[in-house]
């Protein structure tokens, strides 16, 4: 159906058998905008529900399966809240080892989205396949990356994907110092590959759309460093940094009409997480070659352009690399010591937080004297972005009105794939007809 | 690192209903492990991406998967990827929904794929929160899995 120059009408809309998908929706007559609106149902809120009732050693188990992405974000903000709650500590050695997890989680995911997501729409394609034709070698250092981050996964958890190895208070089985040295050279042997990817970027970066929106941005701070296990929860609209155990005082949530997802505010309307909050909150922290590659795309704290989200995942992949060799120097010079993770069951609640590849994320749960969960809270990152990414497209909308409509849906598009919304993560099954 | 030539890829949520079946087939296979020394047997969750790791360097990849066939519940059919469409329609929002049917393509395309490739597909009762499967597909698992034995221990059957 063709539309007059003046009336715009997009509904991308998401067709499919289980709710959880979002949708965008914007109208606009001669220049006044009727609609726009970031739809989106609920987002795993269930899991919350199924948990009760399980004991303190399955809440890992169980909540790792959340997501097929950022698996090792919920089970560590799990264990982190199952370890506060019954008081357990870790030791210096647990805590570099679920780091270096989290990095390889990291890498995997924001090579991912980067690779997946947004270079295609920064090379003007519908997905990654017609690149293998077009961009061979980008592709394959893509998977190699991703495969990277995999591979330490798959090392420091004991799977592929939906860790086992870790367990409240340790490892369930600790990895050899052999198999640390061997991570130490796969990450020596992918940094080429690093340098390709953050340079293919680069020469893309005038395609990213210049918007910008002043945004509180939200995420784990520590004194020293660039956090993404440790420290409390930071604002670029406060100096002062909230324990995670007052997280509730932090995201405030709120229903919506157009969406049976809760949204979450804290100084404003709307807040986002993720890479480009983190960056400017903790970039002063982030390791050379990170730094220098900030640097390379003019990327500066305070940046307030949702679509260079990806630009923060690039520094940030190259930050863990960095680190990631650092924490395996230090732990192999002082060499991995056996440890045996005791605990015994009691009455608690706790928090545990965590900085996901999409931004913060908490797990609240409460046990009783046997340990059995019951209560829990968990507020994924996509939720907490949800009003933000509304906020963007109320501001974008209006500035992009006099251009065609396909245009217009693909910079809302890649506004919304900017933030890699987790939506209907828990599923994975085929649809298909018979040809 | 060598990898076994053949390899048998669980995937879907334990955690939804029959969205489990293909975590619980793998499971059920890898008790059997010990009588199949070329192959491997992965649970990859709902992690799609993963599935293009797994299938490099391989000479044969069985996928076992919760499908919308179209078919009554609990029925199990046996087909190559270029036997179907998919009938998801995605907005690439996301890579949390990536289509199996679309990372086989892009592991073909690559050239990392096994020219062997077989999917089951078991058409789900339901696909709902909740843990455990419904009694139907639970009732079948016995049979789903000699099925996938049969693939395994016979000649292909093309």
């Amino acid at each position: 159906m063709s539309k007059t120059a003046t009336t715009v009408d997009i509904d991308v809309h998401h067709v499919t058998r289980i709710e959880g998908h979002g949708n965008i929706r914007v109208r606009a007559r001669d220049g006044a905008v009727l609609q726009a609106e970031w739809q989106v149902p609920e987002a795993p809120r269930f899991f919350e529900a199924m948990v009760r009732g399980r004991r303190w050693d399955e809440m890992q188990l169980i909540t790792s399966r959340i997501c097929g992405i950022c698996s090792m974000s919920h089970s560590l903000a799990s264990l982190k809240a199952t370890e506060e709650a019954l008081g357990i500590a870790i030791s210096p050695q647990t805590d570099t080892l679920r780091q270096l997890a989290m990095y390889g989680e990291q890498i995997e995911s924001h090579v991912l989205h980067v690779g997946y997501l947004v270079a295609p729409d920064l090379l003007g394609v519908k997905s990654v396949v017609p690149l293998v034709a077009s961009h061979p070698d980008l592709v394959k250092v893509v998977i190699r990356l991703h495969k990277l981050g995999n591979d330490i996964m798959e090392l420091l958890g004991g799977r592929r994907t939906h860790p086992v190895a870790l367990r409240p208070g340790g490892f369930g089985k600790l990895p050899t110092e052999g198999e640390l040295r061997q991570m130490g050279q796969w990450l020596e042997a992918e940094i080429p590959d690093l340098k390709t990817l953050a340079s293919a970027v680069l020469s893309l970066a005038e395609k990213v759309p210049a918007f910008t929106r002043a945004t509180e941005y939200i995420a784990l701070v520590a004194p020293g460093e660039y956090p993404l296990i440790h420290g409390a929860i930071g604002s670029t609209d406060t100096a002062d940094p909230v324990p995670v155990q007052q997280y509730q005082s932090v995201v405030n949530e709120y229903v919506t009409a157009q969406s049976t997802a809760k949204w979450t505010k804290w100084h404003r309307d709307a807040y986002a997480v993720g890479a480009l909050a983190r960056y400017n909150l903790n970039a002063d922290y982030l390791l050379p070659i990170a730094k220098e590659t900030a640097k390379a795309f003019g990327l500066t704290r305070g940046c307030a352009n949702p679509y260079l989200n990806s630009v923060a995942q690039v520094v940030e992949t190259a930050h863990c690399f960095e680190h990631s060799l650092q924490l395996l120097d230090a732990l192999l010079t002082a060499g991995i010591k056996a440890e045996t993770p005791r605990v015994k069951p009691k009455a608690g609640s706790g928090v545990g937080a965590v900085e996901a590849p999409r931004g913060i994320l908490f797990h609240d749960y409460t046990f009783d004297e046997n340990g059995l969960c019951t209560a829990a809270n968990m507020v994924i990152p996509t939720n907490q972005n949800h009003a933000n990414l509304q906020a963007d497209i109320e501001a974008l909308v209006p500035q992009v009105l006099d251009r065609p409509q396909e245009e217009i849906r693909l910079l809302l598009e890649m506004l919304v794939r900017s933030y890699d919304p987790c939506v209907s993560c828990s599923t994975h099954f085929l649809d298909v007809e018979f040809v | 690192m060598t990898v076994k030539p053949v390899v048998v890829i669980g995937l879907g949520n334990p955690l939804m209903g029959d969205e489990g079946i293909g975590i619980r087939l793998v499971a059920e296979l890898a008790a059997l492990a010990e009588h199949f020394p070329d192959t491997e047997f992965l649970d990859l969750g709902t992690s799609g991406m993963a599935v293009v790791h797994a299938l490099a360097g391989r000479r044969k990849a069985i996928l076992l998967d919760c499908a919308f066939m179209r078919e009554a519940p609990g029925t199990l059919r046996r087909f190559a990827p270029e036997e179907v469409r998919s009938g998801k329609i995605e907005r690439s929002f996301t890579m949390h929904e990536g289509d199996l049917l679309q990372f086989l393509e892009l592991a073909r395309v690559l050239g990392d794929a096994p020219d062997d490739i077989v999917l089951f597909g078991i058409e789900p009762e339901g696909v709902s929160p909740g843990e455990g499967l419904s009694a139907t597909l639970a009732a079948r698992v016995g049979e789903y899995a000699e099925a996938i034995l049969a693939e395994l221990i016979g000649p292909a059957r093309d």
